[in-house]
């Protein structure tokens, strides 16, 4: 959910980081999505074309890389990725935070970022 | 001289940004569980749907604990003071955030909200949450613990088509049991429900109308 509003932000500090550089337009926008963010990445491709028209983005394409899921457990030390589970009445497969070798409970490491990782502009 | 490198027109230039847009909530919560230990607090979010049970449970435990700890408490809605107003006659100090169309708590809203506080005057905070089961999951706001409220009046799919917010919380209120002989939900099923989900989760079954499981709840939060 949300994908509008994050979505706006991601416009907002790529044409401030172009316009810092005096930047005649943007190329192309490569964003890392985690797996465990809530985020509709078909929502977030919508958002940013109604977002970038009328400004230096226009045109741009944006390029999403998806991150897995990754947890540490603070009991056993197991670092890896995190359990799905197949919940038997509804058949949807979910991510749980329970570690697969103890069961214990994990902290996240990875898949929680909504990142710009780089932007390629024509000056 | 010093030499500087320009850009030629029409030159492309690929810039590193590394800039991650969902770690600014995550970092403000930190520091809003950092400056709630330093003043010794503990604090419990509460979250549920529109109608659970919320504010009745906020305020029936306020009323069982006002002696032991001084408490406060931030309530979150789109709008009016309603929540903050049935709060405060329980006896706890009571700030009330509206968040205009904005449909959870965010950790700047709290962070806002506990300068309106003198922490050294308290040491139990309650932060009523939004009513919502989707979007307040993405937002921690620097709470020691989080409570999901669901009621009997729900029907029996609430953990199953929400399992997201089910699986980071701590203490899981299944509210309005006076109500269960006439509708007919069956409990144990949704107990079941949340140990799939979070077999770590507390399951406490309450009426905040009368009271029934409040005590339970205090001691599921371990206060």
């Amino acid at each position: 959910m949300h994908e509008f509003s994050i979505t706006s932000q991601i416009v907002r500090s790529v044409l401030k980081e172009a316009e810092k550089r005096g930047a005649k337009g943007v190329l192309e926008v490569h964003l890392i999505i985690g797996k465990l963010t809530l985020l509709g990445i078909e929502q977030v491709k919508f958002s940013y074309k109604v977002l970038i028209e009328d400004t230096i983005l226009e045109g741009s394409k944006l390029l999403i890389k998806r991150r897995s899921g990754k947890v540490k457990c603070e009991r056993c030390g197991y670092e890896g990725p995190i359990k799905f589970k197949v919940d038997p009445i509804s058949h949807i497969s979910f991510p749980t935070l329970t570690c697969l070798k103890c069961n214990s409970t994990v902290t996240i490491l990875e898949g929680r970022e909504c990142t710009i990782k780089s932007i390629k502009l024509v000056m | 001289m010093s030499r500087v490198i320009r850009a030629e027109e029409g030159e492309i230039f690929n810039i590193e940004l590394a800039e991650d847009l969902l770690k600014a909530n995550e970092v403000l919560a930190m520091k809003n569980k950092n400056l709630l230990s330093k003043h010794g607090i503990k604090a419990i979010d509460v979250m549920g749907s529109v109608g659970t049970g919320k504010t009745s449970l906020i305020g029936q435990i306020v009323y069982k604990l006002k002696e032991n700890y001084r408490i406060a408490v931030i309530a979150g809605d789109l709008t009016t003071t309603i929540d903050a107003d049935i709060i405060a006659k329980y006896g706890a100090e009571v700030i009330q955030i509206n968040t205009g169309k904005e449909c959870h708590l965010d950790a700047n809203l709290i962070k806002k909200a506990l300068k309106m506080i003198d922490l050294n005057k308290i040491d139990l905070l309650f932060i009523e949450n939004v009513g919502n089961l989707i979007c307040p999951a993405e937002f921690p706001l620097g709470s020691d613990k989080r409570i999901v409220i669901i009621s009997l009046t729900e029907g029996p799919y609430m953990v199953v088509k929400h399992p997201f917010i089910f699986m980071k919380t701590d203490v899981v209120v299944i509210n309005k049991m006076d109500l269960v002989d006439v509708l007919g939900v069956d409990v144990n099923k949704l107990e079941g429900d949340v140990n799939r989900v979070n077999p770590k989760a507390n399951v406490v079954k309450v009426s905040c109308r009368n009271g029934m499981g409040i005590m339970n709840v205090i001691k599921a939060l371990e206060l």
